[in-house]
């Protein structure tokens, strides 16, 4: 009980100092010490892991141990705004994510992009829609036939409220399901196995499992390319529907950070999204790699705006 | 399959895993026992170090630090009565009393037992029953779940027999907790007062350290002054039960270990409703139900086989379906995915050797839990015997860090502190605290699931009538709130 209570005072202890960080830094000589690296959801689940996987690929570039601190709560409202408030010194790197468009433009967040200094893109992935294997839609056309026929009637199990991806096809289609909110792809997923719902849209990591295993069947995948472990599975825009959505997420430090600073972490990041390690881990996790650079990353930030503005004008919260 | 989990224990028991097994159950049993301190959290904590580990050694690890974690939550809530996790919070009523007359070490082994029965009970029928048990979770849509979440609250009226009116006030207290937060349906902020902070709600854990660990903390504080003698430093003499009493439990011990892999099977549903919902059936059916609450054995081994019965039952809808059962379930699955083994269906054939040798990791852990347990219950009695004054010192201690470890925030210290002094009031009124815990755990899932169901059915309320499971579910809940009143009433005859 000794040794496990001084091993929690010591990673508090650590913590602690992380947060305090160093003070006036030579921008030459960045990064003298450790780095931490805000996750703003739990332990487990697919932030954490790109998390967990991008702290260990970078370590080897950036030459200082990268620590991974989980700060949870108001969908990832709580470590982004952490994040962006921290000392803009380069030694607490933030992982943002979709929410930090989303959240701001549906006034649950206090903080946008613009709070931060841009790192890098490191992966997206796009939104997958899938019914139970004995379903009469055998493709996203048939899907949406019967929602035109029957609007309103067809069962949508989502994994957040609201649900961007579903929003996306009902603007531009002009069809209504009816949004059955789940919490989490985890939630969502059993309710269509069991046949409670007719489809729901998540990414191919939350669902590669059930579709090896026969428990759920793809119809089409929002997204520019075929995916490589569904090289079957149509794009939405080979369908003739010009729709593409998914979910990202990059590495930013807070505004103000010295572009010195910025340089080396974007290189290293540049080098770790490339690293044989990591690509391994993505491939195998499913999870998508897009590696884009701070500007670039800012455009795709600023469109991803625009899109979830419109969602959010349309849907009036 | 037997020669599969033979090939399971062969790894089990190899040099480099039977050790880390043993010490990744002890360190859980610790973890759980620390008031504060949570089996979730130390499989969160323990995560991080299985990136460089082989894939067998790091689910041996966690699942033996999940599984001595949901038995060690039990010692704290016995002896000290501030449940180690949610979990254990159903253990506090009769553990308690129990030691209050000063059996203490009857307690602890009833529990240790218990646990070791549901447990391994809940793993046999995960290794035999996992595409049954799979398709009986998969029936459960939102009618079913709020069916379960209102039984599961009128086990608030089992649970305050003393008083009923208080126990509903604590109820409604609870439900009005478990309403801060975004809305489920809308995402609307209520309660939030502005703070991102209580976006997603008050978290669970710092809440009942508050209520249950910093409030006890209080109360000790002052006695202190009142009275230097402890009453319960006398320890038994014989620390285990006797086969007359271990005969007399053990009916309710494998029926609430029975119980216990179904709720767990079903996503969602987790050990702490499994603790809550098997006492109250043990309750039910007991010939002496007014004897729960004064120090019963059975009010000990119901909720100690149940909640350790959920360790195997979480693991079919991961193990089955790829999708997690509760919260620990949640943090193996981000366990696999690092290893890169994509959970579902396939995992079965194609990581047989992995998944079979989970199975033996889990069967052993049990036995050393059992082992651990018995003979420890020496060593953890003696914690009666430490000082007040330290015991108050590090209670809130690691009340401080356990709620702060969960999320690293700052914010939860103060949930728990401002919980402290709510269950400490409570406490003065005589409001008892588990209607509070229930109503916080179960508040949730009826509400977002009442809606869900309306929503499915288009704005009507037939499901109420048309869903077999769900009829079931709502007569037991009339059931259990007729046997509760019932047995009021019989109380007040006396």
């Amino acid at each position: 009980m000794k040794r496990l209570v001084s091993v929690l005072v010591g990673i508090l202890l650590v913590t602690a100092l992380l947060h305090a960080g160093g003070a006036a830094e030579d921008e030459v000589d960045y990064p003298r010490d450790d780095i931490s690296l805000i996750v703003p959801f739990a332990a487990g689940g697919g932030t954490d892991a790109v998390g967990r996987a991008l702290a260990n690929a970078v370590e080897n570039y950036l030459e200082v141990p990268v620590t991974v601190v989980n700060r949870t709560g108001g969908s990832g409202a709580v470590g982004m705004t952490e994040g962006a408030t921290a000392r803009p010194d380069g030694y607490t790197l933030t992982m943002i994510t979709r929410e930090i468009v989303s959240l701001p433009l549906m006034g649950l967040a206090d903080i946008t992009a613009d709070d931060f200094e841009l790192i890098r893109l490191v992966n997206m992935d796009p939104a997958l829609v899938a019914v139970q294997p004995d379903s009469p839609y055998e493709s996203i056309h048939d899907l949406l036939a019967d929602a035109r026929e029957n609007p309103g009637d067809i069962l949508f199990a989502s994994t957040a409220a609201p649900n961007f991806y579903i929003l996306t096809i009902e603007n531009d289609q002009g069809v209504s399901f009816n949004h059955i909110a789940y919490d989490g792809a985890a939630e969502a997923i059993p309710s269509v196995i069991g046949g409670h719902t007719d489809f729901t849209i998540a990414n191919p990591g939350e669902m590669i499992g059930q579709i090896e295993g026969g428990e759920l069947r793809p119809l089409a995948v929002m997204a520019e390319e075929r995916l490589d472990a569904l090289p079957d599975i149509p794009t939405f825009m080979e369908e003739g529907l010009d729709l593409v959505s998914g979910t990202w997420r990059g590495i930013a430090v807070p505004q103000g950070t010295p572009a010195e600073v910025g340089d080396v972490l974007e290189e290293a990041f540049a080098n770790a999204v490339a690293d044989p390690s990591f690509v391994e881990f993505m491939e195998n996790a499913q999870l998508g790699i897009h590696n884009l650079g701070a500007d670039e990353f800012r455009t795709f930030i600023s469109n991803d705006t625009e899109v979830i503005r419109s969602i959010v004008d349309e849907i009036d919260l | 399959m037997i020669g599969l989990l033979l090939e399971g224990f062969t790894v089990v028991f190899s040099i480099s895993i039977f050790p880390l097994l043993v010490t990744a159950v002890a360190g859980g049993i610790i973890i759980g026992s620390l008031p504060g301190l949570t089996a979730t959290m130390g499989v969160a904590v323990l995560l991080p170090f299985t990136f460089g580990m082989d894939s067998t050694a790091a689910l041996v690890m966690l699942v033996g630090v999940y599984i001595g974690g949901i038995y060690g939550g039990s010692i704290a809530a016995i002896l000290l009565r501030t449940p180690g996790t949610p979990a254990a919070a159903a253990t506090v009523m009769d553990g308690h009393a129990l030691v209050l007359k000063g059996e203490a070490g009857k307690a602890l082994s009833v529990s240790a037992i218990s646990s070791f029965i549901g447990g391994f009970i809940s793993t046999v029928m995960l290794i035999t029953l996992s595409p049954l048990l799979a398709r009986f979770a998969l029936r459960f849509s939102a009618p079913e779940y709020f069916g379960l979440a209102l039984f599961g609250l009128t086990i608030i009226a089992s649970v305050s027999a003393r008083n009923l009116i208080k126990g509903f006030l604590g109820g409604l207290f609870g439900l009005l907790i478990a309403t801060v937060g975004l809305d489920p349906v809308t995402s609307y902020p209520r309660f939030t007062f502005g703070t991102i902070n209580l976006l997603q709600g008050f978290n669970i854990i710092p809440v009942l350290i508050g209520l249950f660990a910093i409030s006890e903390a209080f109360v000790q504080m002052e006695s202190l002054r009142q009275t230097h003698s402890n009453p319960v430093r006398d320890l038994s003499a014989r620390c285990l039960i006797s086969v007359r009493e271990f005969i007399r439990v053990l009916p309710t011990a494998v029926k609430s270990g029975i119980m216990g892999t179904f709720i767990g099977s079903i996503p969602g549903a987790g050990a702490d409703i499994a603790a809550f919902v098997t006492y109250n059936e043990a309750r039910r059916s007991s010939k002496t139900p007014d004897e729960f609450g004064q120090g019963i054995l059975e009010g000990i081994a119901a909720p100690e086989a149940g909640n350790n019965g959920v360790t195997g039952g979480a693991l079919v809808p991961l193990l089955t379906l790829g999708v997690p059962g509760d919260a620990v379930a949640a943090v193996l699955l981000g366990a696999l995915i690092i290893q890169g083994l994509a959970p579902g269906p396939l995992l079965f054939t194609r990581s047989a050797p992995l998944v079979y040798g989970l199975f033996a990791s889990m069967l052993v852990a049990n036995v050393v839990m059992l082992f651990l347990g018995i003979i420890g219950i020496r060593f953890y009695a003696r914690v009666l015997q430490v000082p007040k004054r330290l015991i108050i010192g590090i209670i809130v201690f690691l009340s401080m860090v356990g709620a702060f470890a969960m999320n690293n925030s700052i914010f939860d210290i103060h949930v728990a502190i401002g919980f402290g002094v709510i269950g400490y009031l409570m406490r003065k009124v005589d409001i008892p605290l588990s209607p509070i815990v229930l109503a916080i755990i179960l508040g949730p899932m009826a509400e977002s699931n009442l809606r869900r169901a309306i929503q499915m059915y288009q704005g009507s309320w037939s499901f109420m009538y048309t869903r077999p499971i769900t009829v079931a579910f709502l007569v037991l809940a009339v059931f259990s709130l007729v046997t509760a009143i019932r047995v009021k009433q019989r109380k007040q005859g006396d």
